[in-house]
């Protein structure tokens, strides 16, 4: 994995969208194609903007959990537009804009403690939501249609909680490139946590279970976030870690079975880590880190694996 | 949520935060015995390890020790410099002394764990704390007012932090502050606490509520606010904590009440300084908002009081409480609930069944309580307000399009909240490959500027190998004029520089033809030559003069001779080749026809065997198939040049493509590059792209850059050059095209992205992208994107029409131009040979036709005049197109003209059959010649109206030509020219107007042009003689050269058509109607491109010439030149509106007849109809009437016109107009 760093970017902000959170915000997502943004902040409640063109619309002030509200996530827009939200009031809601207007779809209270995290799968499985939570377990909600919901539980996935999930992209394992058009290709559907006992964990479902499929270890405290990159047509499995001990890892699966996992130590930082983000095309990882402060960590991945050449860029917004 | 548990009655100290994994410490408590009233003490660490399910913990060390501690603090003194990787425990014993273990040796098991140990205290120690600033300090107390700092760097000297407090008493607490590192503030069980500057050495103040009731058993420093602190109380009277800001220490600033009896002891997180722990004698585990005194959250627990709470340093979410009942209990205060715990419930109740002593130490014996001692529920509330640690500050995500979405959460303070905070969201747009931007961009540019050359021309300019600037230069040759000529020049073949090079070779070859010349000579009739000769009055090759004896002998000379005087070409070639007389045998195949010649050329080529031998079978065989097949790839910038040189355009683009493939699948990685300048001529842009992203990782966006740039210029020159069909995108070149558009895309060029992304792709992958383009770009969904590459870039003036090339049709030995298809625009580059040929006919008196009516005729002026074979004629010539005429080779003028005319009619039957010396028997001939000469034939046929004027040029133009040596070749023509000619004439020839009669015009002109002396017209000549003149004057020549002329006679397809004399035929016909001499204007026309022809038609000479169209007539022509122009309008295809252009040129043709009022009525009324159906707008009915007519009607008389007609009415249905 050769990682490529880029000296010569340029952050320019383009808009900036006066929340009018009255308290923190934790979570900001662009929707599918860039033109609307959801916000969550620690007064309860979830906006949602129109931000196209420079704009910064008001369309809905989604207010029904009664605690901080951690993180929200974006449906594929083929479903709808869905949102999932979920809290420290543990409980998860999906938000669904009918006749534009914003409604509750569903609601979840099936954990016992703050919902860190959620993530949809991609859409090639449905419409299926991972929720990590303080509990630690993750839970599966999966639409089965007629507003029923599909509930699957993993229990004691991270002692102490699970602080994020991230799913993997609809690959075949095998052949990971693109799947022959036509059939409908036999995924599996896998996806990674991190929690409070610095572990990340990767899970797989098989005859319909999901199992722990590996556990990697290299933090050396908390894992904040985890990021399954993107596949950008290669055979690698790639996964970022973020931690409270600073560190950042890659890791790496070459092989099709994903049993043999690597991790590169993309760099320490000297404060927590709270997030991850893959870019689009996969090749470039935002870092967050710091209090109060962001660190940008842009790095490119490339082809060629095996080689690791770490550097540090980083950029305070 | 209990997360495990310990069974020990002990005092306990977590590893400092730095340290991982996580452990915890425990050691026997002084003030607790068990069951047992054993006095034996120790130490022992436990692992806290999450990865193991269950309650228990990993014991990973114990040490026994002969002290019972009253505290233990595990300081990180040590781990950074190695000498303690564990850092320090210290324990305060009972007998005062204060003791340094390297937990680290006690986890190895190591027997020497003791680093020092001092008695100092008097008393007990019960209280210890690490500096936070400088963790080799530490402070101890003990009984009576004693507080020692100790040094860890000098352990044995301790320090006190000032003069002790009076009266004396037991010290309970000591804590540093955490954040001015030189204060310490010590407490003790009568309620008082006192904060100490170590700078001064001294007690600073005092803090006591004097209310005598204040036990403190607990003391803490507020994490963030350094003039803050907490005093817990143990007495049951008042079971408080109470908050103490120095700024006013007159009375505590808040007081935690919800105890109900004494607190034990209290720790203040120091991850979210919201959270204070604190346990007491009523059994129960608090945590406060020590700002707001709300208990947050009360732990499930026991029912045995806790004495000792700790916050876990390194996860803040863990504690442990230690009890009386036995146990040390490590909590989340997350909530949630745990397998572990029934599980470790279950285990319980099975162990006191057997009273067993699983650990055999005495210290498991069943809890005091034991059925309180399970933990009640199984799950558990969390806290009330989130801690600081999960609520995330920041969190930067990526955005479709390359946005970066960023969180702006202005500093809360703790003692500014009423301060008002923006709570933003960024969105910024992350640009990572500005070089890959910026050439995007400039591509972008180039691409709706139209300025390919520039681009092409900085690229080369910019290269960075040799290899690079090729392939730009290649591809920069597809902008440029003369395509084909630009690539041979670029693989190293300049013609200029070859043609002087070569000229020795010319030479040859002019000999060569000599030498036929008298072969014919030999096997025609002697006598006709002779009056060839005189006319031409060229100087004739020896051979013409020498007579020959006609031997019959029996030897094989004899036999040739005999088969030839009997016209048995094929016996006389047989003969030949037996007697191994190659040239001979060839010469006369040449004679022979067309069929023979490919015969004897076939067994020429299996008999010889020189190095060149397979080149020229190529060349002549006009199969280049095998030579790219098995030649060295070693010389592949030979075989391309070949390629180059010879190929149709039909197949040209196979043959490159064949020649790449080879290369590509060489094993040479050199070789593998040059395929890409194979494809590029080939204009395949899907083999480029497949062979360029073999050589390079396209995955570097500069990389996809290079490669697209390439790309999309070679697609555009092939949209210009018409190679190959419109745009097609394979897969390749769509994965490409969207890994390009996706690379923009996430670099905010989304408007960009959308215009490479393919259309004509139903790859999933790509709709996508287009769909998630259009809607980010607020499109409607469904909007279809613009196309990839906007067409209008397309130039007509590129016109690929091979105006010149065709006009080349010269002798085999010297291939080279002739061959030449390129879309050049007006050719003015074709080679120089080809030139020198074509232009001199047009001039060559035609021997001919001085039996005709043309007086004036004199062959030698005629050349002089407009041919200077040096510098000089080319500029004269510019107007007429053939500017880059070279000079003229010298050669033996006469030979030729004296070769057409003695060929008798009978003796050459196929070649000169209508071609007696008299014009007017032209109207035969022409069909014969169709065969030899296609090309010159459609165009030259028209002309021939007269008859007299093809036949002129044909012969006599090589004649005239060569010959011209009177006036001297070069610069002195001028001269010779005025001299000879009025200028006046002379100007005509090139764009001047020569409204006196036909006689009158210059020689030349007249010559060529002229008809009969009848016929009025005559500026047309000029051009149909360039074109005709090669049929003419070397017939013979033609048949060998095959490819020249073609071009020319298929003026419409441009470049593309190879010259076939199907084609030919067909028009040569119509042409050849000598009853219409008119025709002449537009063998013109045919010729050439368009371009050229404009200018001519403009000659003031021709409009005069020209009749009107009679008035009923004139509808027609309206009717049908309003069709065209309507088509121009609407068409789009570039190869439609040349198609278009050239119908409407040619239909002069039809306009003449008119004039002229030769077409029979039944067609003239098919025409009105057709004209009345085209008004209607009735193209089907249009084509009907059109069929009918030619099925009906003389081919030669409509041939000339009514494909043209069908061409306009077909596109005319087509474009709906």
């Amino acid at each position: 994995m050769l990682i490529r760093l880029f000296f010569n970017f340029q952050v320019s902000v383009i808009n900036t969208v006066d929340t009018s959170h009255e308290d923190m915000i934790h979570d900001a997502q662009m929707d599918y194609y860039g033109t609307r943004l959801a916000t969550c902040s620690s007064d309860r409640t979830v906006k949602i903007f129109d931000v196209r063109n420079g704009g910064q619309i008001l369309v809905a002030d989604l207010r029904g959990h009664e605690g901080p509200v951690w993180q929200v996530a974006w449906a594929h827009p083929m479903f709808g537009n869905i949102l999932a939200s979920c809290s420290y009031d543990r409980k998860v809601i999906i938000w669904k804009e009918e006749n534009g207007s914003w409604d509750k779809m569903y609601e979840y209270t099936g954990h016992e403690s703050s919902v860190n995290s959620v993530c949809w799968g991609p859409y090639d499985f449905g419409l299926i939501l991972a929720c990590g939570s303080s509990d630690g377990a993750i839970s599966l909600l999966t639409f089965t249609g007629d507003q029923q919901w599909d509930v699957k539980k993993i229990s004691n996935a991270h002692t102490i909680g699970c602080n994020a999930v991230s799913w993997a992209p609809a690959v075949v394992p095998g052949s990971l490139i693109d799947q022959p058009s036509g059939q409908k290709p036999n995924y599996v559907k896998r996806f990674v946590s991190g929690g409070c006992d610095n572990l990340v964990k990767l899970w797989k479902e098989e005859d319909g279970q999901w199992k722990e499929d590996q556990k990697l270890e290299a933090h050396s405290d908390w894992v904040r976030d985890v990021g399954w990159a993107p596949s950008i047509g290669l055979p690698t499995s790639t996964i970022a870690s973020c931690s409270q001990d600073g560190r950042v890892f890659i890791w790496t699966c070459d092989d099709p079975a994903g049993n043999t996992w690597t991790a590169k130590l993309l760099h320490k930082f000297n404060d927590v880590v709270w997030h991850v983000s893959w870019s689009i095309t996969g090749n470039i990882l935002a870092v967050s880190g710091g209090d109060n402060k962001v660190e940008i960590l842009f790095c490119s991945f490339t082809r060629e694996h095996h080689h690791c050449v770490m550097k540090n860029t980083s950029v305070h917004l | 949520m209990k997360l495990k548990e310990i069974n020990r009655t002990a005092i306990q100290s977590w590893s400092p935060a730095q340290h991982h994994p996580i452990f915890l410490a425990t050691g026997t408590s002084a003030q607790q015995l068990d069951a047992s009233f054993s006095t034996t003490a120790s130490l022992e660490f436990f692992e806290l390890d999450f990865t193991e399910p269950g309650l228990d913990m990993k014991s990973c060390g114990s040490f026994s020790s002969p002290h019972r501690y009253h505290k233990l603090v595990w300081g990180p003194y040590g781990m950074d410099a190695s000498g303690h990787p564990s850092g320090v425990l210290i324990a305060g014993g009972e007998n005062g002394n204060v003791i340094l273990y390297d937990p680290a040796k006690i986890m190895a098991g190591d027997s020497d764990v003791i680093i020092a140990e001092s008695d100092k205290h008097i008393g007990p120690v019960r209280a210890l704390d690490v500096n936070p600033f400088q963790t080799n300090l530490v402070a101890s107390g003990g009984n009576e007012s004693e507080i020692y700092i100790w040094d860890l760097n000098n352990f044995g000297s301790p320090m006190a932090p000032g003069p002790k407090t009076q009266p004396l008493e037991d010290i309970s607490c000591v804590a540093w502050n955490r954040q001015v590192q030189h204060i310490l503030a010590s407490a003790s069980p009568s309620g008082r606490a006192s904060v100490w500057d170590l700078r001064k050495n001294d007690l600073i103040i005092k803090v006591s509520d004097h209310s005598n009731r204040m036990h403190c058993s607990g003391l803490a420093w507020n994490p963030e606010v350094a003039t803050q602190l907490v005093l817990a109380s143990e007495d049951d009277r008042m079971p408080v904590i109470q908050m103490w800001d120095l700024r006013f220490a007159t009375s505590p600033l808040k007081i935690l009440e919800n105890h109900t009896r004494g607190v034990l002891a209290i720790d203040w997180s120091m991850a979210d300084p919201e959270l204070l722990l604190s346990c007491g004698k009523d059994n129960r585990i608090l945590c406060w908002n020590p700002n707001t005194a709300e208990v947050l959250y009360e732990l499930p627990t026991s029912s045995q009081w806790c004495f000792d709470i700790q916050w876990c340093p390194r996860n803040p979410a863990v504690l442990s409480a230690a009890g009386f009942d036995g146990h040390i209990d490590i909590f989340s205060i997350m909530g949630g609930s745990s397998q572990a715990q029934s599980q470790r419930h279950a285990d319980q109740i099975s162990n006191s069944f057997g009273n067993m002593d699983p650990f055999g130490t005495g210290q498991s014996l069943p809890p005091l309580q034991l059925p309180q001692q399970t933990a009640p529920a199984a799950t558990s509330i969390p806290l009330k307000k989130p801690p600081k640690w999960i609520r995330r500050p920041v969190g930067a995500s990526f955005a479709f399009g390359g946005k970066l979405v960023s969180l702006e959460n202005a500093q809360t303070n703790t003692q500014q909240p009423q301060q008002p905070t923006a709570h933003v969201v960024h969105i910024s747009q992350v640009v990572t490959e500005t070089a890959f931007l910026k050439r995007s961009e400039q591509l972008q540019a180039t691409l709706s500027a139209g300025s390919f050359v520039d681009f092409c021309q900085e690229k080369i300019s910019a290269a960075e190998n040799k290899f690079e600037k090729t392939l730009w230069s290649f591809l920069k040759a597809n902008f440029e004029s003369d395509i084909r000529s630009k690539y041979l020049e670029l693989l190293g073949y300049n013609k200029e520089e070859l043609a002087l090079k070569r000229k020795p070779e010319t030479f040859f070859f002019l000999v060569f033809q000599e030498t036929k010349a008298p072969v014919d000579e030999d096997s025609s009739s002697v006598e006709v030559s002779a009056p060839v000769e005189e006319p031409t009055e060229a100087p004739a090759p020896p051979a013409a003069h020498r007579r020959v004896s006609l031997s019959i002998s029996q030897d094989v000379d004899g036999l040739i001779t005999q088969a030839l005087l009997t016209g048995d070409f094929a016996g006389a070639v047989d003969l030949c080749l037996h007697d191994n007389r190659m040239a001979d045998s060839i010469i006369l195949a040449i004679a022979g026809g067309a069929e023979l010649l490919e015969k004897t050329q076939k067994k020429y080529f299996t008999k010889t065997h020189s190095k060149i031998t397979k080149l020229i079978s190529a060349v002549v065989m006009k199969d280049w198939h095998d030579i790219l097949k098995t030649c060295d790839l070693q010389n592949w910038k030979e075989a391309l040049a070949a390629v180059m040189t010879y190929a149709q355009p039909e197949e040209f683009s196979s043959l490159c493509d064949l020649l790449g493939a080879r290369l590509e699948a060489a094993g040479d990685t050199q070789l593998q590059a040059q395929a890409c300048l194979c494809y590029i001529c080939a204009g395949n842009v899907e083999k480029l792209v497949s062979c360029w992203t073999k050589a390079q990782d396209g995955h570097c966006p500069l990389s996809l850059q290079d490669l697209v740039e390439k790309v999309v210029v070679l697609r555009r020159a092939v949209e210009q050059t018409q190679r190959s069909g419109p745009t097609a995108v394979g897969i390749l070149l769509a994965d490409k095209m969207s890994q390009y558009a996706n690379l923009l895309a996430s670099q905010g060029s989304l408007a960009t992205a959308i215009a490479y992304l393919p259309d004509n792709t139903n790859q999933a992958s790509i709709q996508q992208l287009r769909e998630r383009l259009s809607r980010a770009l607020g499109q409607q969904p469904a909007a279809p994107a613009a196309p990839a590459l906007p067409q209008h870039l397309f130039q007509p003036a590129m016109v690929p029409q091979p105006a010149a090339a065709a006009a080349a049709p010269m002798p085999i030995p010297t291939p080279a131009q002739p061959q030449y298809y390129q879309p050049v625009r007006s050719a003015s580059t074709v080679t120089s040979w080809s030139n020198q040929t074509p232009t001199a006919l047009p001039n060559v008196p035609p021997p001919l036709q001085v039996a005709s009516v043309l007086s004036c005729v004199t062959p030698a002026y005629p050349q002089v005049s407009q041919y200077p074979p040096g510098a000089g004629g080319v500029s004269i010539y510019q107007p007429l197109q053939y500017s880059t005429a070279p000079p003229p080779p010298p050669e033996p003028p006469g030979f030729l003209s004296q070769y057409t005319q003695p060929v008798p009619s009978q003796l050459t039957p196929p070649v000169y059959p209508g071609q007696p010396p008299i014009s007017q028997c032209l109207s035969s001939s022409p069909p014969s010649h169709a065969p030899f000469f296609p090309n010159a034939s459609s165009s030259f046929s028209i002309p021939p109206s007269s008859g007299a004027s093809f036949q002129h040029d044909g012969p006599g133009s090589p004649v005239s030509y060569m010959p011209p040596p009177p006036n001297g070749v070069s610069g002195t023509q001028h001269d010779s020219d005025t001299g000879l000619i009025p200028t006046s004439q002379r100007t005509g020839l090139h764009g001047s107007d020569q409204p006196p009669p036909p006689q009158t015009h210059s020689g030349c002109r007249n010559q060529s042009s002229l008809p009969s002396p009848q016929e009025n017209y005559t500026p047309p000549a000029p051009i149909t003689a360039p074109i005709m003149a090669p049929l003419g004057a070397d017939p013979q020549a033609q048949p060998v050269s095959s490819g020249a002329p073609q071009a020319m006679v298929q003026g419409p397809h441009g470049a593309q058509v190879p010259y076939s004399g199907m084609h030919q035929q067909q028009f040569s016909p119509s042409a050849m109607n000598p009853a219409m001499p008119k025709t002449s204007v537009e063998g013109a026309p045919g010729a050439p491109t368009g371009d050229v022809i404009q200018p001519m038609q403009s000659f003031p000479t021709e409009k005069i010439l020209k009749k009107p169209i009679p008035d009923e007539h004139l509808v027609l022509k309206t009717t049908f030149e309003g069709l065209i122009q309507k088509c121009l309008a609407v068409a789009t295809d570039p190869q439609t509106k040349r198609k278009l252009d050239d119908a409407n040129k040619r239909l002069e043709v039809l306009y003449d007849k008119l004039r002229e009022q030769t077409l029979s009525p039944a067609i003239v009324g098919g025409l009105h109809n057709i004209a009345k159906s085209v008004e209607s707008r009735s193209y089907a009915e249009g084509l009907n009437i059109h069929t009918h007519i030619v099925s009906n009607s003389n081919f030669s008389e409509t041939s000339a016109f009514m494909p043209v007609l069908k061409v306009v009415l077909t596109q005319a249905n087509k474009l709906g107009v």
